[in-house]
């Protein structure tokens, strides 16, 4: 699978090397890397965009171990295919209201996955909830899933619950 | 420093009180005697020159339901006949909000204004329905414009960012703004009663009033957002700006969902530009706005600080004085005292 992390380092010689070891030393093979000097935090730290190839998730497993036991710090993690996730809950009558019709209109959309869905059921006649977890390819996409689900809990007079951090 | 009390309910006889009680302390750190020289309520007002005896005012208020039982008091609607003619340096106005017309608190604060007295409001109806007319209206006449308890009760949400965060731009401002939701949402999460339920027990409490219908349906944090947006953001927005859900139709199902995932259910007002928002949002367990009880907490997202988080009571009379007296204070130094 392909990976994509973004990680600060300190702006002195010899820390990309430093981050780049374990990545192919543990079979990481190294696509891309990109500094981005002009988003530098506040800390002086660089943020460095890197894409690789790994085999199975416990490889990239054990990289972010060996990346985390030298110090590098990743603040960004995905995986190229449905690497960003989002949840949502919705209270209404989700059942009469055709939820598999629902699903099935977020996964029609390129990129998008219904990954995992939880239902609570009201008393009879009350409406219900369900917490909705979607992934997408990336945060467009991601964004896209969820505004398509907030035109159908509208049209469905379901409520919508998005999370703080979701813009 | 002459002091005229607009309105003398909850907040004014709790104010009253503060004053009684930090008298030597305000002297002593502030070099600020004030001398209350006029209360008024809808019944009268009771006015000396030479400053009140607030023991005495509040004994008579809670007697007899009036100020105007003090001696020498007269009765009427007298509160823009007090404005104007009584001598005094600062008005405040604690008044009962009217979200619509913002009267009869906004006529209070221009009249205040113009008869060149500083003014000091904890009531949101006048900035909701007027803000940028009534902070002009306060530079053109030369006087100061205090309004921290509007927002955030005893949390100091507008002088953080306009005093200690000025170097900073804002944002976005995020927040939990009405401790009544706060607490209907805490409680459902924690004994998983439904909605209808807890907010009784709220009213029985006295944490919810009679007709919870502002803070429930989320109206009572857009005025907030309009507030902090016109006041922090330097926008030019109304009520209506605002998109308003409450939290009526959020039941406990949905909170154990949310619990399950590792978040909880708040009622957050969002103000940015181009997005003035509330409604009910997925806020992780031990994040800085996942606050219970009748806490309110606001982040401001910042260009040099990145993020800035405070939390504190949103209500109650001593802790909205926390504001009320700071603001005072705050207009005593500015005008080098």
């Amino acid at each position: 699978m392909l990976v994509r992390i973004v990680m600060e380092l300190e702006d002195v010689p010899g820390q990309l090397l430093k981050a780049l070891e374990p990545i192919s030393h543990l079979g990481g093979n190294i696509q891309s890397i990109m500094h981005q000097r002009e988003r530098k935090t506040p800390l002086g730290r660089v943020p460095v965009m890197l894409v690789f190839e790994v085999s199975e998730r416990a490889r990239l497993n054990r990289i972010l171990a060996a990346l985390r036991a030298r110090g590098v710090r990743v603040t960004q993690l995905g995986e190229r295919e449905g690497a960003v996730r989002a949840t949502a809950l919705l209270v209404g009558h989700i059942i009469h209201t055709d939820i598999r019709d629902t699903i099935d209109r977020l996964n029609a959309l390129k990129g998008v996955r219904v990954f995992d869905l939880s239902l609570a059921m009201g008393e009879p006649g009350q409406e219900s909830a369900a917490r909705m977890t979607i992934t997408a390819d990336d945060e467009r996409r991601v964004n896209l899933a969820l505004s398509n689900l907030q035109r159908i809990a509208d049209r469905k007079k379901l409520l919508m619950i998005t999370s703080l951090e979701a813009r | 420093m002459r002091v005229v009390l607009i309105g003398f309910g909850n907040l004014g006889r709790g104010l009253s009180r503060v004053l009684i009680q930090k008298a030597s302390f305000l002297r002593k750190n502030h070099g600020l005697i004030p001398r209350v020289v006029a209360a008024v309520d809808e019944f009268g007002a009771a006015i000396d020159e030479k400053g009140l005896n607030l023991t005495r005012l509040l004994k008579v208020s809670e007697k007899t339901g009036t100020v105007a039982a003090y001696k020498g008091g007269k009765r009427g609607k007298l509160a823009n006949r007090v404005i104007e003619e009584v001598e005094a340096e600062v008005v405040y106005e604690l008044t009962p909000t009217n979200i619509k017309t913002g009267e009869p608190g906004l006529t209070h604060i221009k009249r205040a204004m113009q008869a060149g007295k500083h003014v000091i409001i904890s009531n949101k109806g006048p900035l909701v329905v007027a803000f940028r007319e009534l902070d002009s209206l306060a530079r053109r006449c030369g006087v100061e414009f205090r309004y921290s308890a509007s927002v955030g009760g005893a949390v100091p949400v507008v002088g953080l960012a306009k005093k200690l965060l000025a170097g900073n731009e804002i944002r976005e401002i995020r927040g939990v703004l009405n401790g009544t939701t706060n607490y209907i949402l805490t409680r459902m999460s924690r004994e998983g009663d439904p909605f209808e339920v807890v907010l009784r027990e709220a009213q029985e409490l006295g944490v919810a009033e009679k007709d919870p219908t502002l803070d429930i349906k989320g109206i009572d944090t857009a005025c907030k957002i309009t507030i902090l947006a016109n006041s922090l953001l330097g926008m030019n927005a109304r009520l209506k700006d605002v998109k308003i859900e409450g939290i009526t139709r959020v039941r406990p199902e949905a909170i154990r969902l949310a619990r399950e995932a590792g978040q909880t259910i708040k009622l957050i007002g969002v103000a940015k530009h181009g997005s003035l928002e509330v409604g009910p949002k997925l806020v992780p367990l031990g994040h800085p706005l996942a606050v219970g009880g009748t806490l309110n907490a606001v982040t401001f997202e910042l260009d040099l600080a990145r993020e800035i988080s405070i939390t504190g009571f949103g209500a109650g009379p001593k802790e909205t004085s926390s504001s009320l007296l700071g603001d005072l204070i705050d207009i005593h130094r500015t005008l080098g005292g």
